[in-house]
């Protein structure tokens, strides 16, 4: 476009300010009029591209028209003009948002914007389709901390819906390309933060969302991770679900280098994909429910995936610690260091494991590159901080770490030398913090000046936490102050008045340090400390604070001593008194006032007296103030008493926290500082090591909701169960072997183990659809194993031990255990949830499998019918009715006696009488065994007995050891003969 | 996890690109925009391109005479970041042909749209270098049939 080449040439040609704002108002006008008259679409596209330029050059606010043109140019049939009508429109309608609220906003966007989206996401143009995805990606995004939702019950909620209904078949479909899902993808996640609801109705949206984050393609896996994130940290349950193959994935990348060639940047596979990846597992292992319990834990963890992610940690971090060619695959392979080394502490890794990332980590402290030093520094401090026990500062040879870390403080980069600080901050322990407190105050004359004020808090919370012996925490706490003195550029104090005051602080409180700082700092006064090489170093101000306060409290327990003499301390105070501050100086006048009345015969009285009226003129209301006050106190002699009360010894303080935590500044939320209770020179220092000082914020992401309206604390409907899951299930009730569940893609074979209260279920999953069609299942992933026994104190604990593999052609294996606790009520039954990729479907099984009480019974040998009708009569006294329950049992078809013996001995009775098949009467068979819980066992009997004559009604009798257990016993004999339920 | 805006700053301390993935006042953007040029334009070449901005960090890497500016969350990964840039140029530099400012000032529409097939709402979209310039590429051709179309018209 030619006009508009020669419009940016005229700018750029402007020689001022002045003449670009002339040039730009002409063409604004010429653009106006040209909107009103009659022009054509080509013209249309260069005027509105004309105005976008505008914008882009800062007159923002002089661009308030072309919106009606931005719409015809959507409009168009030609995909360039459509192209810059949807560009136009975010830029043109975004300009006035800053004068309604972002409700308003959003809703009056999907107002104007709303048909034409439609029509375009309908059209069959997928270029077409991709415009308008892109347009909804990046104008309906809210950041994640507004509180703006969208409600079933609102006016616009249809239209949302229409919306996302389409977007999200996009994500989805098996035919839609990888260019516009990627896109998808993203516009769904800004649709679904907005209107969260209908990810909890759509609870079947929920696999194969996640299912993406294992597509084929890369692109639609990175594309879907913020998306991925969203759904699990709405519906957390389902984060055991997608870790597997998350960790797989990983896996393949790092360690078995499959990754498309066009994925790799430079020498190194698909490093966002890999970084986005560790993050998002980091991220699940902060996500917590609504107990606020974590959600994850390594103990959910399979071995298989437990045992892939760790060697990925440990093959990320082995080739950092290469010597790598080339600056973009060293900044690559570094920063796959740096997400795995913060993934490592959660994953419980070794010792080694953790000692093998500090060494990796020092080695890139010494790199040439100021970003690795720095972010190797950062991760450093990360790690240190994160791990339960101090690692680094146990390393071995840490003397030498300490050693390159110092060097660090005097790095070329003032954000490296911040970071080393904060580094040996955080890895000071009780058994280096003297080593290091010194290193410290020697460097703080050498600091910068804008590092100082953080220097001096870190110096002063280090020695506080650490200190055992007092005279060195004062001595260190004065020397601090003396060196500290000076003031920057802008005339503030290189320390904050935090420091001295929290010293003065634990004086108070602590008495034998009161005669103990008194004698120091009179010594400090009349010799400070850096005058060993006869340079004059400045006045430290909060030294003389401390000074005034605390010669003029405790100054007299030490005068006994004459080189500490009344008259010294006195003077020592005069001269400096009109070399600081004016603040300073009020409490200067304060501590004469105390030394005239402690001792009112010393020869210094008179000059006081002469202060005070000198003072008395200051130009300053506070001085001015207190010299009257105080020299009217003085020459009027008032009582001892008066004085005593004016005086008053400083009361202890009772503030637990220190200060100085407020401003210890950076580290403080990264790091779970730990603040130290006791007042002073606390030994015990716990640590600390909650949630929130892990720094990220996990709660729930409506909790701000508290109307009641948060849809994500709604019951979620039940599981809706595979048609023809019953077969499998009442197979499974009373055989221990057999198929589980069969259709044309899947068959699921399965084998139960029974030992004593815990069983073992063995599934094979045999893919169907390999003999039929040729297609491999991929993607299976075990989404859900939800089991409906109470959360707190279940009755059976189930265990994922072994998980199949994703992808397989003929058959894969899969293991689950159980534990029963307790007695196991009969509706309490698990449900397995799988889904899987075949040929291009999506399929989820939902399939309930017994876990009864039933299940762990073993056969027990009593001697004959007499002992089992003794038992029988000893639970009948014993329990009465809760002993026992009978139901009547209504067969389909006949059943003999050997039959019930058959069916009795596989669910493990011992069968202790049966009548003969030969006879006409009666049916009795009885059984006797043994229920196993974790908890206790329990005595079962049985006896079944026929009702009619032809062997298809009849009672069954349970007596059981267990009060109430014998019912849950016969109705699950009932359910095993009848089949029904 | 998301990048919250990128802007491209000329040595003069000319906006040359900007893009802001999170909805902040025009006043806001203006601030941001000066204290950064400021902050970044004082550091010397050899200084970490790593800074820490109110609750954020920049991440900026300087080419011949334009500044590329990123703003990420504090938690995030730097040195992606830094690599990102990187990829945006490279992927510059491909469809211009040896990229210079100039090429951005007159070309700008090609580098918004190599930006957003690269990341959208400030997620990457596609690391693919070849990927993503397949699509400019296509996206090019469809305009140059328009153009072809209206002449033929």
């Amino acid at each position: 476009m030619k006009g508009l080449n020669q419009f940016i040439v005229d700018i750029r040609n402007s020689k001022d300010i002045e003449e670009e704002k002339k040039r730009i108002n002409l063409e604004l006008n010429n653009i106006q009029s040209k909107f009103n008259s009659n022009i054509n679409s080509y013209q249309k596209k260069k005027y509105v591209c004309k105005l976008i330029y505008i914008y882009l050059s800062g007159y923002a606010d002089s661009v308030d028209f072309g919106l009606k043109e931005s719409f015809q140019l959507v409009c168009s049939s030609s995909h360039s003009e459509k192209q810059l009508g949807y560009l136009a429109l975010s830029v043109l309608i975004n300009n006035d948002k800053s004068t309604q609220s972002t409700r308003d906003f959003l809703d009056s966007l999907l107002d104007q914007v709303h048909s034409y989206l439609i029509k375009d996401l309908q059209s069959s143009n997928e270029d077409t389709n991709c415009l308008a995805v892109q347009f909804i990606a990046s104008n309906f995004n809210l950041p994640e901390s507004t509180t703006v939702r969208v409600n079933e019950a609102d006016e616009s909620a249809p239209k949302w819906l229409e919306l996302i209904d389409i977007v999200y078949s996009f994500v989805t479909s098996p035919i839609h390309k990888s260019v516009i899902k990627k896109k998808a993808a993203i516009a769904l996640y800004s649709l679904l933060k907005l209107y969260p609801q209908v990810l909890i109705s759509n609870n079947n949206w929920i696999p194969r969302l996640l299912s993406l984050a294992d597509d084929k393609d890369y692109g639609v896996s990175i594309a879907s991770i913020p998306l991925i994130q969203f759904v699990v940290k709405s519906k957390p349950q389902f984060v055991k679900a997608i870790i597997p193959a998350i960790s797989l994935k990983l896996y393949n990348i790092i360690i078995e280098n499959k990754c498309p060639e066009e994925y790799y940047y430079y020498k190194s596979p698909a490093p966002w994909l890999v970084v986005k990846l560790l993050q998002l597992i980091e991220y699940f292992f902060f996500l917590s429910d609504t107990n606020d319990y974590a959600v994850l834990s390594i103990a959910d963890l399979d071995e298989q995936t437990l045992n892939n992610l760790r060697s990925v940690v440990a093959q990320s971090i082995q080739n950092a610690s290469q010597p790598i060619k080339g600056l973009p695959n060293r900044n690559s392979q570094s920063s796959t260091l740096f997400q795995a080394v913060s993934l490592a502490v959660f994953l419980d890794a070794s010792s080694d494991a953790i000692n093998g990332a500090i060494n990796a980590l020092m080695m890139l402290l010494t790199s040439n590159e100021t970003n690795t030093r720095y972010l190797a520094l950062d991760a450093l401090i990360k790690l240190t901080a994160r791990s339960t026990s101090n690692n680094l500062s146990a390393s071995p040879s840490i003397d030498e770490k300490y050693t390159k870390i110092f060097k660090l403080l005097y790095d070329r980069d003032i954000s490296v030398r911040r970071k080393s600080l904060d580094l040996l901050y955080t890895i000071t322990n009780a058994s280096s913090y003297s080593m290091v407190i010194t290193k410290l105050l020697d460097y703080f004359p050498l600091c910068d000046f804008t590092l100082k004020p953080e220097l001096a808090i870190k110096i002063a919370v280090l020695a506080e936490k650490f200190a055992t012996d007092s005279t060195w925490y004062v001595t260190t706490m004065l020397k601090l102050l003396s060196i500290s003195g000076g003031v920057n550029s802008n005339g503030t104090n290189y320390i904050g008045n935090e420091v001295w005051e929290r010293i003065v602080q634990i004086i108070v409180n602590n008495e034998d340090l009161q005669k103990k700082t008194s004698k120091l700092i009179i010594n400090l006064l009349k010799k400070p400390f850096s005058s060993t090489d006869n340079t004059p170093i400045a006045l430290s101000e909060n030294l003389i604070k401390v000074a005034a306060f605390v010669l003029g409290e405790y100054g007299d327990q030490v005068t006994y001593m004459s080189e500490l003499s009344t008259k010294l301390q006195f003077h020592l105070l005069y001269d400096a008194y009109f070399k600081v501050s004016l603040t300073t100086r009020a409490m200067l006048l304060t501590t004469f006032l105390k030394f005239f009345v402690k001792y009112p015969d010393e020869d210094f009285i008179p000059e006081i007296m002469d202060l005070f009226e000198i003072e008395e003129l200051s130009l300053d209301l506070e001085i001015q103030t207190r010299a009257h006050e105080y020299l009217t106190l003085a020459t009027h002699k008032y009582s001892q008493q008066l004085f005593k009360e004016v005086l008053k010894p400083m009361p202890i303080f009772v503030k637990k926290e220190s200060h100085l935590m407020d401003r210890i500044g950076s580290v403080s939320h990264i790091v779970g500082v730990n603040r130290s209770k006791s007042l002073v020179l606390a030994k015990n220092i716990s640590s600390n090591k909650s949630k929130a000082a892990r720094g990220i914020d996990s709660s729930p992401i409506l909790d701000e909701n508290s109307d009641g309206s948060n849809p994500f604390e709604e019951e979620s409907k039940p599981v809706v169960l595979s048609p023809n899951w019953y077969s499998g299930y009442h197979r499974m009730l009373h055989y221990d072997a057999g198929i589980f569940y069969e259709d044309q893609l899947i068959k699921i074979t399965y084998r139960v183990i029974k030992e004593g209260c815990a069983l073992t279920l063995k599934l094979t999953i045999i893919n169907n659809s390999a003999k039929t069609a040729g297609t491999d299942i991929t993607g299976l992933t075990v989404l859900n194993l939800e089991s409906l026994t109470d959360d707190h104190d279940p009755n059976y604990v189930l265990n994922l031990k072994q998980l199949p593999e994703s992808t397989f052609h003929d058959k894969a294996n899969m293991e689950i255990s159980v534990k029963i606790r307790n007695v196991v009520e009969n509706h309490e039954s698990p449900i397995l949830s799988i889904t899987f990729m075949c040929g291009g479907s999506f399929n989820t099984l939902n399939l309930k499998f017994p876990v009864l009480l039933l299940k762990t019974l073993t056969s027990t040998a009593l001697n004959g019918l007499d002992e089992f009708n003794r038992r029988w009569a000893q639970i009948g006294e014993l329990l009465g009715p809760q002993g026992e329950s009978s139901q009547a049992v209504n067969l389909t078809h006949r059943y003999n006696s050997s039959n019930i013996v058959r069916l009795l001995s596989r669910l493990g009775f011992a069968v202790v009488h049966a009548t003969s098949d030969e006879t006409d009467n009666t049916i009795l068979v009885m059984g006797a065994g043994i229920l196993h819980t974790q908890k206790t066992n329990y005595g079962v009997l049985a006896t079944l007995k026929s009702t009619d004559q032809v062997g298809k009604e009849f009672e069954v009798a349970i007596r059981c050891s267990g009060g109430g257990v014998a019912e849950v016993v016969a109705i699950t004999m009932k359910e095993i003969l009848e089949g029904k339920f | 996890m998301s990048i919250k805006y990128l802007f491209l700053l000329s040595r003069q301390g000319k906006i040359r690109l900007a893009k802001w993935y999170d909805t902040i006042s025009q006043k806001e953007k203006g601030k941001i925009t000066r204290e950064l040029s400021t902050l970044i334009l004082s550091r010397r070449a050899k200084m970490c391109n790593v800074l820490e901005y109110k609750d954020m960090k920049i991440v900026y890497r300087r080419y011949a005479s334009l500044f590329f500016i990123v703003g990420i969350e504090s938690g995030d990964n730097e040195l992606l970041a830094l690599e990102i840039i990187h990829r945006f140029v490279e992927q510059m530099d491909k469809m211009y042909g040896n990229v210079c400012e100039l090429d951005i000032i007159f070309g700008f529409d090609k580098a918004y749209h190599i930006l957003d097939e690269l990341l959208l709402d400030g997620y990457i979209q596609e690391s693919s270098k070849k990927e993503v310039l397949r699509r400019v590429g296509q996206q090019d051709e469809l305009e140059n049939m328009d153009e072809l179309d209206q002449i033929l018209a």
